[in-house]
C-alpha cells in the first residue's frame, strides 16, 4: 500500500509552489480581482514552464497525481486561474478545459478568460460554455450552453476531483497563516496558541485538513482504477466542503477581526474558496447526489 | 498511490470471514455479556485461530507466530472488531502484553507467559488507571514497598475491563517516591509486575455500566506479595515500558470496521423501511460511509508510518480523534434509523440489539485508551512546533 503521491509529483508540486511564489505570490490574485481580463497574463508564463499543459491526467497515473500537486500549489497561493479545470479537459473534444456544472444554474468561475470551454453535468450531458454576463465574486460568471452529447460520464470524476485538490491547497494555506498568526498575537500576555481553547479549535481544523487530503488520495487511486470514480469523487467533494467549512470558520476565528482585511492572505483565501465550495453545488446537494447514488449499497469498502 | 493491501491481505480477510461465519454464534454481540455462553463462544473461537496459527500472527516466528505483515495485523484488527471482537479480552494479550514480554521479559517470563497467550487460554487485564490517574497516568499512587526480596503491594486500580475473568494483570506501581535518589519526576520510579489474579490479597469490585458486564471494575491490592521474578523489565523505569505498550496500539481497535459493517448493513436489515426513511437521515447515513472511509484511510496512514519506523505520538492523534468521533456520529445515526421500527419487529431484532450495544459502548470511545483531550493536546503541539 503506497499512500502518498509518487516522488516525481511531489517535487513537482514543490516545484509550482516556488515558481508561483516567484511569479508573484499573493499579489496575483490581488490584481487579478481588480482586472479580470489579465488573468490569463499573470499566470500564462509560468504555468507553460511548468509544463502544465503538457500533463495528460487523464491518459497517465503519474501525471494524474502531477496534476493534482499542481492543483494543490495553486491553491496554496490561490491562484487566479482554474487550473484544475483546464486540467480536466475531456480527450475527444476541441475544449480548453472543462467545468462540472449544475442542471438548474450553470456558473464557473472563468470570468476574463477567453479560452473555449466546455462543461459537464453529473448525468454526462456535455456542452460548450460561454460566459453570458459580467464577472461576478471570485470571478464566478454564469454560462450559457450549447449541448454537445451525453457522453460525458466517464469525464466527471476528474473534474470534480482535481478542484477539491485546490481547495486542500487553500486549506494548507489557510492553516500554515494562522498557525503562525496565533504564535505571534499575545493577549493576556502570552501568545494565543498558549491558550488551549485555540489549541483544540486548530487541532479540529488540522483534523478535516488532514482528512480531506487522505481522501483526495484515495479518489486519485479511484480514478486510475475508474471503477467507482463519481461515486468517490463526490464523496470526496462532500469531505472538501466539510473541512473547508471547519477550517475557514476555526482560521478566521483564530485570526480575530485582522483576519477580515485584505492585508491579511486569509481574507483573500477565504474569498476565493467560494466557488470551489458552492460549484457546481454545495454541502447539502452534494450529500443529496451522493446518498441518491449510493442507493441501498452504500460506498466501495471493506463491506460493500 | 497503491490503495491495495496485497494478496495475502485478501485472503486473510475472505479466511476470516469464513471462520467468523462458521463459529461464532449468530447473535453473538461480543464475549461480555451476562451470558456465560457468549465468553465461552469467544474462548472456543481464539482456540480455533490458535489452531490455525491466526491468534498471533503477527508474533515473530521464534515465539510462535507467522510474522505477518501489518496489513494482515490492520486486516485481523478491522474483522474482529467489525464482528464485535469474538476473541474476548485476547486482543489484549495478543497485541501489546505478548510484544512486551517478547522486548523487556525474562527467558522465564517469556516461557510463563507467551504459551498460555499463544493459544488463547489466558486473560490479561490492565492494571493501569487509578482515582487520582486518569489520562495523568504518572500520578498514580499504588505503591510496592520493598520487603525483605520482594514487595508488597497496595493501592487501587480503577476502570480496570475483564478483571473479573482474568487470569494476570500487567499492573504499574511506584517503586521510588519522587525526591528519592534517582527518582526526580513523577514519571520515573515506576515499575511494571506481572502478578496473578488469583492471589488473596487482590480483590476485584465489579462497577455497573450502561457498557455492559465486566467492562468496568474496582481492583484493590492490600499488601499484595511479589517477587524479583514478577518484575517485567528494568525496576524504576516502567513508565518506558508503558510508552512502548502504547506504541504498539497507536492504531488501537478499529473502530471504523464496526461502524462501516453496520451501515452497509443496515439497508438489508431494514428491509422496505429503508425507502421510507426521511431523506435527510439516508443523507446522514451516506456522509457517514465518507466519515468510515476516511478514519480507515487515516488508519492506514498511521499502520504505515508505523511500518517505516518514522511515528511519532502526534501522528496518530488526529485518527484517534476522527474515528471516535465516528463512533459516536454513526452510533447516534444508526440508533436513529433503529428508532423507526416498532421494537418489537423479529426482523430487526437483531440489529437493533446490534446498534443498541454499539451505540452504549461508542458512548466511551472519546475517553478510553486515550481521552480525546489527551489526544487534542499531542496533535496541536506537533502543529504548534512544527508548522501545518
Amino acid at each position: 500500500m503506497i499512500l502518498e503521491l509518487c516522488d516525481d509529483a511531489g517535487e513537482y508540486g514543490r516545484q509550482a509552489l516556488r515558481a508561483f511564489s516567484a511569479a508573484g505570490g499573493d499579489e496575483l490574485v490581488q490584481q487579478a480581482e481588480t482586472k479580470p481580463e489579465v488573468r490569463e497574463t499573470l499566470v500564462a508564463a509560468v504555468l507553460s514552464d511548468l509544463g502544465a499543459w503538457d500533463l495528460e491526467p487523464r491518459a497517465d497515473p503519474n501525471d494524474l497525481e502531477a496534476a493534482a500537486a499542481l492543483c494543490r500549489s495553486a491553491g496554496y497561493w490561490a491562484l487566479p486561474y482554474p487550473v484544475a479545470e483546464r486540467l480536466a479537459r475531456p480527450t475527444d473534444l476541441d475544449l480548453d478545459g472543462l467545468i462540472v456544472v449544475s442542471d438548474s444554474a450553470p456558473e464557473g468561475a472563468i470570468g476574463g478568460l477567453a479560452s473555449r470551454w466546455g462543461a459537464v453535468t453529473l448525468r454526462g450531458v456535455r456542452s460548450r460554455a460561454v460566459s453570458t454576463a459580467a464577472t461576478g465574486p471570485a470571478f464566478t460568471v454564469a454560462l450559457d450552453l450549447t449541448a454537445i452529447d451525453t457522453a460525458g460520464v466517464g469525464d466527471v470524476g476528474l473534474a470534480l476531483v482535481l478542484p477539491c485538490w485546490t481547495l486542500l491547497g487553500m486549506l494548507d494555506r489557510a492553516m500554515e497563516l494562522t498557525i503562525a498568526h496565533i504564535r505571534l498575537r499575545k493577549q493576556f500576555g502570552q501568545p494565543l496558541s498558549a491558550f488551549q481553547g485555540v489549541q483544540f479549535q486548530l487541532t479540529d481544523a488540522e483534523v478535516e485538513r488532514s482528512g480531506l487530503e487522505i481522501l483526495a488520495k484515495h479518489a486519485l487511486w479511484s480514478l486510475a482504477a475508474g471503477t467507482t470514480a463519481v461515486d468517490d469523487a463526490l464523496a470526496l467533494r462532500l469531505a472538501a466542503i466539510e473541512a473547508a467549512d471547519v477550517v475557514f470558520r476555526v482560521c478566521h476565528q483564530l485570526h480575530g477581526a485582522i483576519g477580515f482585511c485584505d492585508e491579511t492572505t486569509l481574507s483573500w483565501l477565504s474569498r476565493y474558496s467560494q466557488p470551489l465550495r458552492r460549484l457546481p453545488f454545495g454541502l447539502s446537494a452534494t450529500r443529496d447526489e451522493l446518498t441518491r447514488r449510493l442507493g441501498r449499497h452504500g460506498l466501495a469498502g471493506l463491506f460493500s | 498511490m497503491d490503495l491495495d493491501m496485497g494478496e495475502a491481505a485478501s485472503s486473510l480477510r475472505i479466511n476470516l470471514r469464513r471462520l467468523v461465519k462458521e463459529h461464532v454464534p449468530a447473535d453473538f454481540l461480543g464475549a461480555f455479556t451476562d451470558n456465560p455462553a457468549d465468553l465461552e463462544a469467544a474462548q472456543r473461537f481464539c482456540r480455533i485461530l490458535a489452531e490455525r496459527g491466526l491468534l498471533c500472527l503477527a508474533w515473530p516466528e521464534e515465539f510462535g507466530g507467522r510474522g505477518a505483515s501489518v496489513w494482515e495485523q490492520t486486516v485481523v484488527r478491522e474483522e474482529m472488531w467489525a464482528h464485535h471482537e469474538p476473541r474476548g479480552a485476547q486482543y489484549m494479550g495478543v497485541n501489546w502484553v505478548g510484544p512486551t514480554v517478547m522486548r523487556y521479559g525474562t527467558k522465564e517470563q517469556q516461557c510463563q507467559h507467551l504459551p498460555p497467550i499463544a493459544r488463547g487460554e489466558v486473560i490479561w487485564c490492565q492494571g493501569f488507571s487509578e482515582p487520582e490517574a486518569g489520562s495523568d497516568l504518572a500520578s498514580l499512587r499504588t505503591m510496592a514497598h520493598r520487603d525483605g526480596d520482594g514487595w508488597l503491594i497496595s493501592g487501587q486500580k480503577i476502570w480496570t475491563s475483564y478483571a473479573t475473568m482474568a487470569q494476570w494483570c500487567f499492573l504499574r506501581a511506584r517503586t521510588s517516591k519522587v525526591g528519592e535518589g534517582a527518582t526526580q519526576k513523577k514519571q520515573q520510579g515506576l515499575t511494571i509486575f506481572l502478578v496473578p489474579m488469583n492471589d488473596p490479597a487482590i480483590q476485584v469490585r465489579p462497577i455497573r455500566s450502561m457498557m455492559g458486564p465486566h467492562h468496568l471494575n474496582e481492583v484493590f491490592f492490600d499488601e499484595l506479595r511479589v517477587t524479583e521474578a514478577d518484575v517485567l523489565g528494568p525496576l524504576d523505569d516502567g513508565w518506558s515500558i508503558v510508552q512502548d505498550v502504547l506504541s504498539f496500539e497507536r492504531v488501537g481497535i478499529a473502530r471504523y470496521a464496526r461502524c462501516e459493517r453496520m451501515l452497509v448493513g443496515a439497508p438489508a436489515a431494514m428491509g422496505e423501511r429503508w425507502e421510507l426513511l426521511p431523506d435527510e437521515l439516508r443523507g446522514r447515513w451516506a456522509r457517514m460511509l465518507m466519515h468510515c472511509r476516511r478514519a480507515r484511510l487515516l488508519a492506514y496512514q498511521v499502520v504505515s508510518l508505523q511500518s517505516a519506523g518514522r511515528i511519532q505520538p502526534a501522528d496518530a492523534a488526529g485518527y484517534r480523534i476522527a474515528v471516535t468521533k465516528l463512533d459516536q456520529d454513526s452510533a447516534e445515526v444508526l440508533m436513529e434509523i433503529i428508532s423507526t421500527v416498532p421494537r418489537d419487529d423479529a426482523a430487526t431484532a437483531y440489529f437493533r440489539a446490534e446498534v443498541e450495544d454499539h451505540w452504549r459502548y461508542s458512548q466511551s470511545a472519546t475517553v478510553a485508551s486515550g481521552s480525546i483531550e489527551m489526544q487534542r493536546i499531542l496533535l496541536s503541539r506537533a502543529l504548534l512546533a512544527t508548522g501545518a
